[in-house]
């Protein structure tokens, strides 16, 4: 019957209940949406940049990463890479040839990264051939061997597919090297500055300029499960302790710090929003405590005892606030699925800049299903500890007190 | 007849007040099974006070209140709530409902506190409220009972779970003489076929015509105590 008396009081006055209700819902709603949208760029930017750009490990010659240069390779580097492919972690394996040189067009240059790759590996390890938007992808033989370049850097250069470029490195030797190369095809990423630095050759063309066939500088490992990353890149580092073994949380440390901070933080964002809309609860059940003062003196004189009180208006606010939960989770995560199907597309807030930051413009949000769960724990508790202030209020009445008050 | 109530030298002195004020002074008194006693006297002769002090809602400031050979002023806060529900009824002025539950619900409430069956609490409440004339308001809720319909159902509620005594403040003042001269026969009549027994505070003469002993406070100290024949 004390369930009965809660559920009975909080629809006594039925249109206070439905407004901290609806507090409660909006309150959840945009506490999730906020997080979604922001757990979902993070994610987007974590797809782009380690799935299309980085890999999950990359090995070098340790030299290398200060100065990328054709002659610091990775020894017996297609071994090395044949090694690799074969532990059971390990998805994909694209063995590079990668430096520093110019691209040069008719009437512009500027300085690029060279990547020579094996072009099935390489669509394997980061989807390399599905991310050319014109042209084709290493399909067509023709006189002059084939690039791929970001489309910002076919913008910069003045070119477009078919147009000739040449590039100049050095070779294995140090001595400079220009060759001529047709674009084939043109590839997008979500960003700008990848584009606009990185173009791809076949490794075999890049290999018979710098003089060596079977050079390697890069090994780009894509792993079964991105999880293991740490365990399988110290288990490469053992291995091959003359190589630089990174992974892709060395590589981008404001990414994955940034997705660390928001595993353990995104549910404070909601946490916020629902402490905010707590007091707003309390409010409520604070003035209905204070408008029952004589029912509740009343209570404790026929011998309800006070932790029944306090339980009652505990079981009160709770009410109030799982309906009000439940009712927003269930509406954030339909809108959430919804948005996260079709895209937020923030291009008409100003959002087409984005890309020069690494950011998508078309934001999918998303969240995991065991946050919806953690965000239920905390209305819950958020609940309880709201309540406390009104049971406490109501079990100091002295009944003798109450029951005259008018 | 057994003694359901004794006071021994009860004084109760209000400190909290800018002038303490003695509301109760050295009352020593008996009540028997059975009685039907009104506690009167004017505005501020300690009725209330008394009432509270016997009923375990407030504790003297000296003496003690024996009920059952126990002295219920050194009991703890939370001994007396047990108590309370396990061997004392009230009846209070006005507004004693529960007004999210239905009559039979109301009256069920001390029982159900008292963890007593539900079906044993079911039938008491249909049984307590046919004694009150309520039979055909069984499931209706406060707000639509008159006041002295109101006032039937707490009495329902106050004797249903058969407590030791009842105690009444000032019961019938927010009633027309007919709901009060109805409220009192009902208490009556119960008083005798339950042999309850009932301690009212009242100025209201109608309830010190039908009590068999009537006691006078004045400044808080018992002035007269008197007993009526109305058989």
């Amino acid at each position: 019957m004390l369930v009965k008396i809660s559920w009975r009081n909080i629809w006594r006055n039925s249109a206070r209940s439905l407004v901290i209700i609806i507090a409660i819902v909006l309150g959840v709603l945009g506490g999730n949406f906020s997080a979604a949208i922001r757990l979902g760029v993070e994610r987007q930017n974590f797809k782009e940049t380690v799935e299309h750009q980085v890999s999950h490990i990359q090995l070098h010659h340790p030299e290398f990463i200060a100065n990328p240069e054709a002659h610091y390779r990775i020894e017996d580097g297609l071994k090395v890479a044949g090694e690799i492919s074969q532990h059971p972690e390990v998805a994909v394996v694209s063995p590079r040839i990668v430096f520093d040189g110019m691209a040069a067009s008719a009437n512009m240059n500027t300085g690029v990264r060279i990547k020579g790759v094996d072009p099935e590996l390489e669509t394997a390890t980061t989807d390399l051939g599905n991310l050319v938007s014109s042209g084709s992808y290493f399909s067509e033989p023709g006189r002059l061997p084939s690039v791929i370049t970001g489309k910002e850097l076919a913008d910069e250069l003045n070119v477009e597919v078919g147009s000739r470029i040449v590039l100049t490195f050095q070779d294995v030797a140090g001595e400079m090297v220009s060759a001529s190369f047709r674009i084939e095809g043109l590839y997008e990423v979500t960003s700008t500055a990848f584009e606009k630095r990185n173009l791809f050759v076949r490794s075999d063309d890049l290999n018979e300029l710098i003089g060596d066939q079977e050079a390697v500088t890069e090994i780009a490992v894509v792993l079964h499960d991105v999880d293991t990353y740490r365990k399988v890149s110290g288990e490469l580092q053992n291995t091959y302790p003359d190589i630089s073994v990174r992974h892709w949380a060395d590589m981008q440390p404001s990414l994955y710090y940034s997705l660390e901070f928001l595993n353990q933080n995104l549910i404070w964002i909601v946490g916020l929003i629902i402490l905010g809309v707590s007091f707003g609860l309390l409010n409520t059940i604070l003035m209905s405590v204070l408008e029952r003062v004589r029912e509740l003196g009343i209570l404790m004189a026929i011998g309800m005892k006070k932790a029944k009180v306090f339980g009652m208006i505990v079981f009160e606010t709770t009410i109030l606030a799982i309906i009000g939960g439940t009712a927003g989770l269930v509406l954030s995560w339909g809108m959430i699925r919804y948005l996260n199907n079709r895209g937020v597309d923030i291009a008409a807030f100003g959002g087409e800049g984005m890309g020069d930051f690494g950011y998508a413009s078309v934001i999918y949000p998303e969240l995991d299903t065991a946050f919806y769960f953690q965000v239920a724990l905390v209305i819950v508790a958020f609940a309880i500890l709201a309540a406390c202030y009104p049971a406490w209020k109501a079990i100091r009445l002295v009944p003798a007190e109450a029951v005259r008050e008018e | 007849m057994k003694t359901v109530i004794k006071t021994n030298g009860l004084s109760k002195t209000y400190t909290n007040t800018a002038v303490p004020v003695e509301a109760l002074k050295d009352i020593s008194l008996e009540f028997k099974e059975g009685e039907f006693t009104a506690i009167v006297g004017p505005s501020g002769s300690g009725k209330t006070t008394f009432l509270n002090v016997i009923g375990g809602l407030d504790k003297p400031t000296k003496g003690n209140v024996i009920i059952d050979d126990v002295d219920i002023a050194s009991m703890k806060e939370s001994q007396m709530f047990d108590f309370r529900l396990k061997h004392i009824g009230f009846v209070f002025q006005a507004y004693n409902l529960i007004p999210v539950l239905t009559a039979t619900e109301n009256v069920s409430f001390i029982m159900l506190l008292q963890k007593r069956p539900k079906e044993e609490m079911n039938k008491r409440a249909k049984e307590m409220l046919e004694q009150v004339g309520l039979s055909d308001k069984l499931d209706v809720r406060p707000n639509k009972l008159s006041g002295g319909q109101q006032q039937r159902v707490a009495v329902a509620r106050a004797l249903a779970s058969r407590p030791d005594f009842v105690l009444a403040d000032e019961p019938t003042a927010n009633l027309d003489t007919e709901s009060a001269f109805n409220l009192l026969d009902i208490m009556a009549r119960l008083n005798k076929e339950e042999n309850i027994t009932l301690i009212f505070s009242t100025h209201d003469q109608r309830v010190i015509d039908r009590a068999r002993r009537v006691i006078t406070l004045v400044d808080g100290a018992v002035d007269k105590d008197e007993a009526f024949d109305r058989d």
